[in-house]
């Protein structure tokens, strides 16, 4: 068996979300340092505020502000950050009741350590130096020993409303692809094609994926196809792609390799485009150092009769 | 709860679960299991009315494993089949309801996990309020760390309470094969004060499956099935400062609706994967120390992601089949802090 195969994967998107009344209110709110909450039908204040009432799914839209000032209603120390967290020295969680409000803001507080935190001790917002209307314009929660703190009087209304977020995510992974596919990248090395039969029907699956979707049973008597094969269908590419130096017009087609049970996909060579045809037979073309065919072209055999390839359609 | 049809789980199967399973693919690690369950029914892939299973392609990173995992069951020519982005349970709870239309006689349910690709501390956290929670990147431990705290300030627990948890549970996986952390495991640091690593379930990859079928089939199937005698779910509001962390309203009330307070269960298989919401589950159930909790050492004991809901089924039907229990309880719970909990009554007919 081969060695498995590991690589690192980056999975990365800057989600762009668009935001209610009540969210874009309370988040333009941050950007000025003013804490709004939503009154719900039964007069508890939320915060943060949400656009449709938790318990009786009214539509909620009576804004009010709220203290920057509150209480800890619980907490976690976490002594190792990770990234993208608010801080990046150890913190604790805290879910923060802010003065006037009747639910709770999760958030880190910035404390020295975990015997300067309790339940039901004060904090205050520290906000963030530059704010763009979202949660992290509160860098954090701080220690306050005080009375509330002061209101401003707004009433959500602000000029230039923050419509949407930028949400930023990246989770890393170490890939790996399983037994069958390895095996089969392992023998792409040494330039040789290698499928996997099915033991029920007998079906050569090329790449592998270790299972026959039609039998529901695994595969694993590994058998080599090709080096040559037949064009089973094709499309004519006349954009070209971002990053991909390939003149267009160029032909990808479906090919299958002698001895597969299913076409791959690979692009063709060597000939003019508008001469390639279903039946033509082809062998691939490797680029030196490459872990996979670069293309495939024209063996100049005669072309493959229909029968012997309509199966693979 | 009176339904249509009498439907019951016939039979269950589960993978070793382990740290890292690097040589196999999601549908590599699965295709044992769905034999395993097939044989001990004597089912075919094509004798299965309708398949559903449960699964996240966030945790290992790859774009639409489930599709791929689906070749493990025989999809082509194409099947009957469904797929809920939940725990397993969820997928069994809607090939329950497939069942009660009279649509399909059997069901083939399956959830695969493999958090050993990924950090499942933070691949969690794309699950979160994308507006006020998620741009914090809280982590599940630091969550489940703030339930623990709030447990502890309400009395309800302490840390040595919550180590006598973990504890129990690793001993009683001791009787289980599957499991990943078995016997005597070191309490260890805090990972997200108040919880220590002990307090936290093992992080790993398994997979499991479950055959649901109805009534005289299900007899035909299974000597002793497990009849599903109810089953509901029910979820709390997203945001954790709205909700009560000591308590779960969702979870008694899904356990109402499921009939499970009409008679005592003798035994309760819990989807706690942190020692803190034990305690929240039994208060909620009403379990006293009459009741055998987790037999199996729990999510604490091995804890596959997306699978540990329907391992929970899948273990309390086991129970029933063997005829180690007359009426369990089983529990799946999904999001934070126990946001979303399933529960389901199964019996055994009577000896
Ligand atoms: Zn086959």
């Amino acid at each position: 068996m081969p060695e498995v195969l590991k690589a690192p994967l980056v999975v990365e998107f800057p989600f762009t979300r668009s935001l209610g009344p009540v969210q874009s209110a309370f988040l333009t709110g941050l950007r000025e340092r003013v804490v709004l909450g939503v009154r719900t039908t039964d007069g508890r204040t939320l915060v943060p505020p949400v656009e449709y009432d938790p318990v009786t799914a009214d539509e909620i839209r009576d804004l009010v502000e709220v203290a920057p000032t509150g209480t800890v209603t619980t907490w976690a120390w976490n002594h190792e950050p990770r990234r993208g967290q608010p801080l990046g020295t150890p913190f604790a969680w805290v879910l923060v009741k802010l003065d006037g409000a009747d639910t709770a803001l999760l958030h880190a507080l910035d404390a020295p350590g975990p015997d300067a935190v309790r339940t039901g001790m004060r904090v205050r917002v520290r906000w963030a130096t530059e704010r763009s209307g979202a949660i992290t314009d509160i860098a954090c929660f701080e220690p306050y020993d005080g009375a509330p703190g002061e209101l401003t009087g707004h009433d959500g209304r602000f000029g230039d409303m923050v419509t949407g977020i930028v949400a930023p995510a990246r989770l890393d992974y170490v890939y790996s692809p399983g037994r069958a596919q390895s095996a089969y990248i392992a023998s792409l090395s040494e330039r040789r094609t290698v499928g996997e039969r099915c033991p029920s029907c007998r079906k050569v699956y090329v790449p592998p994926k270790g299972a026959c979707p039609t039998c529901g049973v695994a595969t694993s008597e590994q058998v080599e196809v090709g080096p040559r094969g037949t064009v089973t269908t094709y499309c004519i590419v006349n954009i070209k792609a971002k990053n991909l130096d390939i003149e267009v017009p160029y032909v990808y087609a479906h090919i299958a390799l002698d001895g597969a049970g299913l076409a791959l996909h690979g692009r063709i060579g060597g000939i003019p485009y508008d001469e390639v045809r279903m039946g033509l037979r082809v062998e691939p073309v490797w680029s030196e150092g490459g872990r996979h065919p670069d293309h495939y072209r024209p063996t100049g055999e005669p072309d493959a009769d229909y029968e012997t390839y309509k199966e693979m359609l | 709860m009176r339904t249509v049809r009498d439907i019951a789980v016939v039979a269950f199967g589960q993978t070793d679960h382990r740290r890292t399973s690097d040589e196999l693919s999601e549908v590599e690690m699965l295709l044992p299991v769905l034999h395993d369950v097939l044989d001990r029914t004597g089912l075919q892939t094509s004798d299965i009315g309708f398949t559903c299973s449960g699964s996240t392609d966030y945790l290992a990173g790859r774009a639409f494993s489930f599709t791929m995992a689906l070749d493990g069951v025989g999809a082509w020519p194409p099947i009957s089949e469904s797929h809920v982005e939940m725990d397993g349970a969820w997928a069994l709870y809607e090939a329950w309801t497939k069942l009660l239309t009279g649509d399909a006689d059997t069901a083939l349910v399956y959830a695969y996990g493999k958090s050993s690709p990924g950090s499942v501390r933070d691949v969690l956290t794309r699950q979160l309020d994308p507006y006020y929670v998620a741009p914090l990147w809280p982590d599940s431990v630091a969550l489940a760390a703030l339930q623990a705290q709030a447990l502890i300030d309400a009395g309800e627990t302490d840390e040595l309470a919550l180590a006598s948890v973990a504890a129990r549970s690793r001993s009683s996986a001791t009787a289980n094969s599957h499991a990943q952390l078995r016997g005597s495991v070191p309490q260890g640091d805090y990972l997200v004060r108040p919880l220590r690593t002990g307090d936290c379930p093992p992080i790993g990859d398994g997979a499991a499956a479950v055959i649901l079928a109805a009534g005289d089939r299900a007899r035909e199937l299974c000597e002793r099935p497990a009849w599903i005698r109810g089953i509901d779910h029910r979820i709390e509001a997203h945001s954790l400062g709205v909700r009560d962390l000591t308590d779960s309203p969702s979870t008694r009330l899904a356990a109402e609706r499921a009939g499970a307070f009409e008679r005592p269960v003798d035994t309760a298989e819990l989807h706690a994967p942190f020692t803190s919401q034990e305690v929240v589950l039994r208060k909620a159930l009403r379990l006293d120390d009459s009741v055998r909790i987790n037999p199996s050492g729990g999510a604490l004991a091995a804890n596959p992601v997306m699978a540990a809901g329907l391992i929970r089924i899948g273990e309390a039907a086991a129970r029933v089949h063997r005829g180690e229990s007359d009426r369990a309880l089983a529990h799946a719970t999904s999001g934070p802090c126990l946001q979303q909990n399933l529960v389901a009554v199964l019996e055994g007919d009577a000896r």
